[in-house]
């Protein structure tokens, strides 16, 4: 294996084994380091405000659902338009527990990272049974499956007293070594909470995916009768992804409601289920990286698309009601213009940077 | 037993309704395999365009529901050329995705106008005392709703059966290359099979409109529930479509009208269906009348 990656204008693997390899070099290895350590760093160099670490953690915590969504949609093949509603199962996991125990119980407040992992459980087993049409069909009708969840899932919490008929929930402060985290500290808290999760799950999902169950999955979703000729059952690899999937949207629930302190039915709408899925479109489905540049992407669009609500609002009537008419409309657009002239995603343009550097001053 | 009767009644009323909305829905699977997720807002945009001819404009009803279905013909026409054309090739999954964007898209320009916000109700057109028969009673809307409904399928069956277009649409559903092979030209068939989906989706927005008044959310969901409804029937068959529409409609009245209010329920009519839907998934995925396609895997 030659040294410098960059330069290398052909595949020098002599095993599969090099080949599945993560970091192929010392230098990657190190480069990887590096950025690690830099995402640590960096706020407490830059002392961001409350209003802008929340974004950031906002974003995170889309990550860590987009790279659900990506291993089901982009390397199984099945369209999901209920994510969010999975999301919601992690949250609401929380939520009932506080319903039973109490807000300011040991459980929420000391042991957190057993009830985050609890919801991602939780999510895990709500994916299998929605997957579990999976044994016996193919993804055109996954998808009515998964939107039939979304609106059971949003009916059930609308409903029923148990979840406060949808309204906020509240969840407690967490405590940490040092101790109570007060207000000031809280999203820098959980930033440095959801970036450990995010490494930790980011690294278990490349891994599955080098594993004979990632590949597998990725011969379902290519052609799954040939897959199922090799010996794989597309039907419960199929499932498994669900599952999978459930667990990190559960995980992405439980930070989302300890993160806002609340969970309420309002952030797990249908509506969140196709931002997630602009999301994971944009980044570039069946990528990992990709689950990284939908998210921010699509926030970044986001916030421009509420400033320029706001700046038109001044000059509108006041009974229109941009936002609202906005946002969908751009979450559509940008779905649409990138499946339409860049389906591969953003993650696409970093391997046509690649590749050009490699060709120079070469082209196809 | 009044009350049952009266019970079928507005459920025979609604699933006629969501027959016809079906109806659109298996037209585009039928022809080219997508599954249409914006139906819902072509129904909606049908119905606001239904009430700005008539109200804003001032046109009489019946002309304003012909002139909605020519409007509705046009535009799902143009959408299918504009954006799904060019996908024709591409793995279907990525089709299915596109109309994601467009059912946003739709949302978000419907948003833009006044409908997007305020509630708005069609004049009554028709005598406001309802006929009764004993105990039941439906009112003159509903009663025109549904015979302008069975008009519409009827008319489909029939271009179906014996028209020209309708034949070559049958059989691109059946067979692509080989329709190709005859000079059937296929992307024009698409595009006509969403030309019909958008005409039959004003008409059932025009009278979803005059029977609950126009609200955005209302006419949305009539646009989802059209999912179980073509899941029960069977994906690509008409005859299921209108059954199967008949049949949610029924559930959905019978489930709110006995199980709400018992046990702390609420809202069963609007979930029922949902649930139906995943254990027709689970149980008889090919639903009552769908071809058994070997798609099991």
């Amino acid at each position: 294996m030659s040294a410098n990656r960059w330069l290398v204008t052909g595949n020098y693997f002599t095993s599969y084994r090099d080949e599945q390899k993560i970091f192929s070099t010392h230098l990657d290895r190190t480069i990887f380091s590096v950025f690690l350590l830099c995402l640590f760093v960096w706020p407490l160099l830059f002392k961001l405000s409350s209003r802008n670490m929340l974004v950031v953690d906002t974003i995170l915590i889309a990550i860590v659902a987009v790279m659900g969504l990506n291993l089901l949609t982009g390397f199984a093949g099945l369209i999901s338009i209920g994510h969010a509603a999975f999301v919601g199962v992690g949250a609401y996991t929380i939520a009932s527990i506080i319903r039973v125990i109490g807000d300011e119980h040991l459980l929420i407040t000391h042991a957190w990272p057993l009830v985050i992992l609890i919801a991602g459980l939780v999510g895990a087993v709500f994916g299998a049974f929605v997957g579990l049409p999976a044994l016996r069909l193919r993804h055109l009708y996954l998808l009515m499956a998964t939107l039939s969840f979304q609106i059971i899932f949003q009916w059930v919490i609308n409903f029923s007293a148990f979840f406060n008929q949808g309204q906020t929930i509240s969840v407690g402060r967490v405590f940490w070594i040092t101790g109570k985290i007060g207000r000031k500290q809280h999203y820098f808290f959980w930033y440095y909470v959801i970036l450990v999760v995010i490494i930790f799950l980011g690294l278990g999902v490349r891994n599955i995916l080098r594993t004979r169950y990632g590949r597998s999955l990725i011969a379902v979703r290519d052609n799954d009768r040939a897959a199922d000729a090799m010996g794989m059952h597309p039907g419960f690899t199929k499932v498994y992804a669900f599952a999978l999937s459930g667990f990190l949207a559960g995980i992405a629930g439980a930070l989302h409601a300890y993160l806002y302190r609340g969970v309420g039915f309002e952030s797990f709408t249908l509506h969140h289920s196709i931002v997630y899925l602009a999301m994971a479109i944009v980044g570039g489905m069946g990528t990992l990286n990709g689950s990284f540049w939908g998210p921010i992407a699509i926030q970044m669009l986001e916030l421009q698309v509420e400033n320029l609500a706001e700046e038109a609002g001044h000059f509108l009537p006041s009974n229109m009601n941009l936002s609202t008419a906005l946002r969908p409309l751009t979450f559509g657009l940008v779905i649409v213009l990138f499946l339409m002239f860049e389906p591969r995603g953003i993650a696409n343009w970093w391997r046509m940077v690649r590749s050009y550097v490699k060709l120079w001053p070469f082209r196809y | 037993m009044s009350y049952f009767f009266q019970l079928v009644v507005s459920g025979i009323v609604v699933g006629s309704i969501y027959a016809l909305s079906g109806l659109g829905f298996v037209l585009i699977y039928k022809s080219s395999r997508v599954l249409n997720v914006a139906h819902g807002q072509i129904i909606a945009s049908g119905c606001f365009i239904t009430y700005s001819l008539t109200v804003w404009v001032g046109i009489p009803i019946y002309i304003s529901f012909l002139a909605s279905m020519v409007i509705t013909f046009f535009l799902a026409m143009s959408v299918e050329r504009i954006f799904l054309r060019r996908l024709i090739g591409e793995p279907i999954i990525s089709v299915i995705m596109v109309t994601i964007g467009l059912m946003s898209i739709i949302d978000g320009l419907i948003y833009l106008t006044p409908f997007g916000s305020e509630n708005y109700s069609f004049p009554e057109f028709f005598p406001a005392t309802p006929i009764s028969v004993g105990e039941v009673s439906i009112s003159w809307t509903q009663l025109v709703g549904v015979i302008i409904t069975f008009v519409l399928i009827a008319g489909f069956s029939w271009f179906f059966k014996k028209s020209t277009i309708g034949i070559s649409m049958r059989a691109v559903s059946d067979d692509q290359l080989a329709s190709m092979s005859i000079g059937i030209s296929v992307p024009k068939v698409f595009g006509l099979a969403w030309a019909a989906a958008g005409l039959t989706a004003a008409a059932a927005g025009g009278i979803i409109g005059n029977i609950t008044g126009l609200n955005f959310d209302t006419l949305q969901s009539f646009g989802i529930i059209v999912f179980p409804v073509v899941i029960l029937g069977g994906l690509d068959s008409i005859l299921g479509a209108v059954v199967a529409g008949i049949l949610m409609g029924l559930i959905q009245q019978f489930a709110a009208g006995y199980l709400d209010g018992s046990w702390g329920l609420n809202g069963t009519g609007e979930v029922m269906p949902y649930i139906l839907l995943l254990i027709i998934l689970l149980f008889k995925p090919h639903g009552l009348f769908g071809i058994h396609e070997i798609e099991r895997v």
